[in-house]
């Protein structure tokens, strides 16, 4: 199933997208080469021919989609010296919510992780950091109105 | 077929598995895990009609994305509000953890999900061991790409998964009024990143939040 957009992917990303590729072309192309298991087993559907094509299928319509991400990848720079106070993707926000601290890394929806902290730049709350620089306050509302303080940014790309 | 019995016994027990965020809540009649799965299932297939999905992976990644839940707790973003914030912590910290209704920073996060996903895996294989290899395989790809959100079913059964838990907090806090239900609603915008889940997302908040204090 194709998702027709940008992918906005780290250089770790990426390389972890064409690994998975290279492995499951691979490991397609094993299983085709061999003889696969007959349809009919006595009268009945061979459930082994059943588990195969179920197999071939699923590695099918991951190559495809890894395909469309691969064509669609656009690597996450770092930003210009002058430009690193600005929240941009890749970036480390350190910010100030609910009285709190907290810390959000701002990357592309295939690598976000909010449990670990990585939000997507498609999130409400990640198109609303993005462009925003040191010192503003990011509000994010309807209907319950949540200010994000920006206390730094950081970048960590390689 | 004795194994696949076995299995559905042990499944089973989900139907009177109370959940952990409910009951830190002091919810009387708190919703089980099964009940989460089935009102999840219904979500992701309703809102995953019509969508670059396929809806057959996504209905059985709902099904069967809290089987670990069978043997492993389902630790809350409560119990990760209660993790200290500096040093190592065990497993055992984590089991024995008092929860607090607050909203946990990322390092706290962290530090909860480590543990969290060792145990997890370790309830999975247990519930998977006497199945055979290709319902194992095929119940543990679905688990895995619904944990880390590898394909796009997996990334929207996994953002449906906090919308159903926000409905159901929502549900809570009209009838009892004891749900942090601000936080949930201020959490739900760092979690969701699908067009058609945000839409809903809205939609919800304007059922319950109209009058909710900022």
């Amino acid at each position: 199933m194709i998702e027709e957009k940008k992918f906005y992917l780290t250089k770790e990303g990426l390389e972890r997208i064409k690994k998975e590729y290279k492995t499951l072309r691979e490991l397609k192309l094993a299983k085709t080469k061999g003889e696969s298991p007959k349809v009919l087993h006595s009268e009945d559907l061979n459930p082994e021919y059943l588990a195969f094509q179920e197999d071939i299928n699923f590695l099918e319509s991951r190559i495809i989609e890894l395909e469309n991400i691969i064509k669609n990848a656009e690597l996450i720079k770092l930003p210009r010296k002058e430009k690193q106070n600005i929240v941009d993707l890749g970036a480390t926000v350190l910010v100030e919510t609910d009285g709190q601290a907290d810390e959000f890394t701002l990357v592309g929806s295939l690598e976000a992780n909010p449990s670990i902290g990585k939000i997507s730049n498609e999130s409400p709350v990640g198109s609303a950091l993005l462009g925003r620089k040191v010192g503003d306050a990011v509000v994010v509302s309807s209907p319950i109105q949540t200010t994000y303080k920006i206390k730094k940014v950081k970048y960590h790309l390689s | 077929m004795k194994d696949l019995l076995d299995f559905l016994i042990e499944v089973g027990k989900l139907k009177g598995k109370k959940r952990r965020g409910w009951l830190i809540h002091g919810i009387k009649d708190a919703e089980t895990t099964s009940e989460h799965i089935f009102h999840l299932a219904i979500l992701v297939w309703v809102l995953g009609k019509n969508r670059k999905l396929n809806l057959e992976k996504v209905i059985k990644m709902a099904l069967i994305h809290d089987l670990c839940e069978v043997y492993s707790p389902d630790l809350t973003s409560y119990d990760a509000a209660a993790i200290k914030e500096k040093g190592r912590v065990t497993i055992n910290d984590v089991l024995t953890i008092k929860p607090i209704t607050g909203r946990p920073t990322t390092n706290q996060r962290k530090k909860m999900e480590k543990v969290k996903q060792i145990l997890e895996k370790r309830a999975m294989k247990k519930i998977l061991s006497k199945l055979s290899p290709n319902l194992k395989k095929e119940i543990n790809d679905l688990w895995l790409d619904y944990e880390n959100g590898i394909t796009a079913e997996g990334r929207f059964v996994k953002q449906a998964d906090r919308i159903i838990n926000l409905l159901q907090g929502l549900e809570y806090w009209k009838k009892y009024g004891r749900i942090k239900h601000g936080l949930w609603v201020r959490r739900i915008k760092e979690v969701i990143d699908d067009p058609v889940l945000l839409d809903f997302v809205k939609v919800v908040e304007n059922k319950f939040c109209k009058k909710c204090k900022h």
